[in-house]
């Protein structure tokens, strides 16, 4: 059973999405203090968080830090906040995804499935671009023989990109592959590209040499990303 | 010359001083010319009547002398008479240039007594100069000096002097002496073209002192009016100076005082609308979390439906509905605080619309169908394209067709998509209940429903409108409508092709569906 925590300090909601997960069939515990976050993480090793932005005590954003220093544990954000900067800000502290408040159940429902899914959705076995060696099954991407250690939503998204190098990747293409995001027609507004834009940065600072001038992660301006074929 | 004129007109119509000062001009000059033409009547009246005093008391010692001279001769002899007649010319003639007097003495006509002598006269004169009728009352009057102006041949003013003379033994003769007079005339004409001259001076001088008074009239309201100008424009921070207490002063200090209290008014009022903003945000957002436990533990209660009483079913199916129009009006909400607040950016792209048009009507089809409705819609072959946000656009559209269907009456609904070269456009007709004029005019204000009496079906939050104007106005388009009570209502989105385009028409006509 995969175990999710829960850190919310509204008591109610709190209590609710424990309750939806436990029936959605995960093991579920919530926190309603920051303070407390990264025990209870700690003693529960979750494999997700759900992580309320506006917290008392440590931040929600301090919180995603702390996690992503040891873990690469998906955290999903819940935010009431959808245009304001919190949102780029939790994306840079390590969160994988948000969703912002009033959300629908089985929204958050597919998300945290996604992000729980296994990544090995590739049928290769490796995949070599340049000096990046990527182990799909084993999990493990090494540059020049040596590890690099990324989150399961990284490894995904170099995993989407590498698997076809030279292909681009629209960031909604990226948003349906990797997050797994369902558009409607119906969806009133773009969905938030920012998302992939802060993730294609935070991959870039790890297998890049210089990550402002990158050679494995290309920025197809006006377009999306590729993977660089050299 | 045309143009200059043009351009003269124009200026004239614009500059305030200018037409002071022409106006000053003008009326000094009238003046002046009045003054110059009276100063110069009683010079030149008065040089004549001086000289002509002169001439007649010269004349009348003439006359006396020339009497006197016959009179003492008490000689007969016709040839001694004669030799002494043509000394009476020499003796009074003058040749002075400007001051000339040429004399005649001629023999009074119809006499038949008398020794008839030769009639002495100096040389040039024309004795016809001499008019008539003096030369009558002279005969008549005999003992009276006779005068009359006339004009000389060269142009010249003259006068002429007559007098009887009697002459013994050869009767009645005339004396004449003929002025010239343009010594005075020349005084005159000096004195004429020193007023002209001093009178042009004058002017000049007083279109200089004119210009210079009205410009300091002038340029305080020239001012005050640039200041005006770019309070008007939006700029709050100008002022006028005002140093001094006269009215220009004081024109400055009340002009002042109002952009003060002007400015202060309006910077109080837009903090009250940011504040008022700023809370209809903050509310907005601060109703989300409650509103996100309340939907989880609808969730909940949902998944423990078959456990629950009728009763207790029907009213989860009643949270669960006004949850959902909460969300809806909070969304709404939102968006408009994000409009008033002007932190709304459009995310535009080179879009088909016909595409846009067919998503909106899927997506309100099944609406359509529970009333009843039939949608009629009537788009071009190729595609429309235009530069839009296709997620606004579509929005629009859906809040068009959800109030069309809404208030039409069942009946079909007609969609028609068009375009020309600066714009691309849609019309969303019905032959519904329609509205007044009095409600057309409301129709895009906040909560406002045409008759709040009216069942709903649809759900909307009375916020749609005013969303889909401010979303046409991010595009820089038309949103109208056209209505008539009990007849129907026609809406039309106009949108620019490009959004640096600017349109003048729209390539659809704005007129109500017949049925």
């Amino acid at each position: 059973m995969k175990k999710v925590l829960v850190i919310e300090d509204e008591i109610d909601m709190n209590e609710s999405i424990v309750e939806l997960l436990e029936q959605a069939g995960f093991e579920a515990a919530g926190v309603l203090e920051g303070g407390l976050a990264l025990s209870k993480f700690n003693s529960m090793q979750p494999d997700l968080v759900l992580l309320d932005v506006q917290l008392p005590g440590l931040s929600g954003f301090e919180i995603a830090q702390k996690i992503r220093q040891t873990h690469g544990t998906p955290i999903i954000m819940l935010t009431a906040r959808s245009d304001s900067d919190d949102i780029v800000r939790g994306l840079e502290a390590g969160a994988d995804d948000y969703v912002t408040k009033p959300f629908q159940w089985n929204v958050l429902e597919a998300r945290i499935k996604a992000r729980l899914r296994d990544t090995r959705t590739s049928n290769t076995e490796k995949i070599v671009l340049g000096p990046i060696v990527i182990d799909v099954p084993g999990h493990e991407v090494r540059k020049d023989g040596e590890r690099i250690q990324l989150t399961p939503l990284e490894f995904k998204l170099l995993v989407t990109l590498a698997a076809s190098p030279g292909e681009v990747f629209s960031r909604e293409d990226l948003l349906v592959k990797v997050w797994e995001y369902q558009f409607r027609a119906d969806d009133k507004f773009k969905p938030d590209t920012r998302l992939v834009n802060v993730h294609v940065q935070r991959l870039r600072s790890k297998i890049e040499l210089d990550p402002d001038d990158p050679q494995f992660v290309l920025t197809e301006r006006g377009i999306g990303y590729k993977a660089g074929t050299n | 010359m045309k143009r200059l004129l043009r351009w003269l007109v124009a200026y004239f119509r614009r500059s305030l001083q200018a037409r002071w000062v022409a106006m000053t001009v003008i009326l000094s000059g009238l003046a002046l010319t009045a003054v110059g033409g009276f100063l110069s009547y009683s010079i030149g009246d008065g040089l004549f009547q001086t000289r002509q005093q002169q001439i007649l008391a010269e004349s009348k010692r003439a006359v006396v002398e020339v009497q006197n001279t016959f009179n003492a001769s008490s000689s007969t002899d016709t040839a001694t008479l004669q030799g002494l007649m043509n000394t009476v010319v020499p003796n009074l003639e003058s040749k002075t240039t400007n001051a000339s007097r040429a004399v005649a003495l001629l023999r009074s006509p119809g006499q038949n007594s008398g020794t008839y002598l030769q009639s002495p006269v100096s040389l040039g004169l024309d004795t016809n100069l001499v008019p008539e009728d003096v030369r009558e009352k002279v005969r008549k009057l005999p003992t009276k000096l006779i005068y009359k102006s006339i004009s000389l041949p060269a142009g010249h003013p003259g006068l002429v002097v007559g007098a009887h003379i009697e002459i013994p033994v050869a009767g009645s003769y005339e004396l004449y002496m003929v002025y010239d007079l343009s010594s005075a005339q020349q005084t005159l004409d000096f004195v004429q073209r020193t007023l002209v001259f001093g009178g042009a001076i004058m002017l000049i001088l007083i279109a200089m002192v004119a210009y210079y008074v009205t410009a300091n009239i002038v340029n305080p309201v020239r001012k005050a009016a640039e200041v005006s100008a770019l309070i008007a424009a939006g700029n709050l921070k100008p002022r006028l100076q005002a140093s001094g207490d006269d009215v220009v002063a004081t024109l400055g200090k009340s002009f002042n005082t109002m952009a003060d209290s002007m400015e202060s008014k309006i910077q109080e009022l837009s903090k009250l609308s940011q504040m008022q903003q700023q809370f209809v945000s903050d509310v907005s957002h601060e109703l989300r979390t409650p509103l996100t436990t309340i939907k989880l533990s609808a969730e909940l209660l949902q998944a423990k439906r078959d456990e629950l009483s009728d009763s207790a079913k029907r009213n989860l199916d009643k949270l669960q509905t006004q949850i959902e129009r909460f969300e809806a009006l909070l969304a709404d909400l939102l968006e408009i605080s994000r409009f008033d607040s002007k932190s709304v950016v459009g995310d535009f792209e080179l879009e088909d619309l016909n595409g846009v048009v067919g998503v909106a009507l899927a997506h309100i089809q099944p609406l359509a169908d529970a009333k009843g409705t039939v949608l009629e819609v009537d788009i071009p072959a190729g595609p429309v394209n235009a530069e839009f946000d296709p997620r606004r656009i579509e929005r629009v559209l859906r809040n068009l067709l959800s109030n069309a269907i809404e208030h039409g009456e069942g009946r079909p609904i007609r969609v028609t998509v068009g375009q020309n070269d600066s714009a691309v456009a849609v019309t969303v007709a019905d032959n519904g209940v329609g509205m007044s004029q009095a409600q057309v005019a409301r129709v895009f204000d906040r909560f406002w429903r045409a008759d709040p009496a009216r069942k709903r079906t649809t759900g909307g939050t009375g916020l749609g409108l005013a969303i889909a104007q401010a979303d046409t106005q991010l595009h820089k388009g038309w949103l109208q409508l056209v209505s008539e009570e009990g007849k129907g209502t026609t809406f039309r989105l106009t949108l620019p092709r490009r959004q640096m385009n600017v349109f003048t028409q729209s390539p659809l006509p704005l007129r109500r569906l017949e049925s």
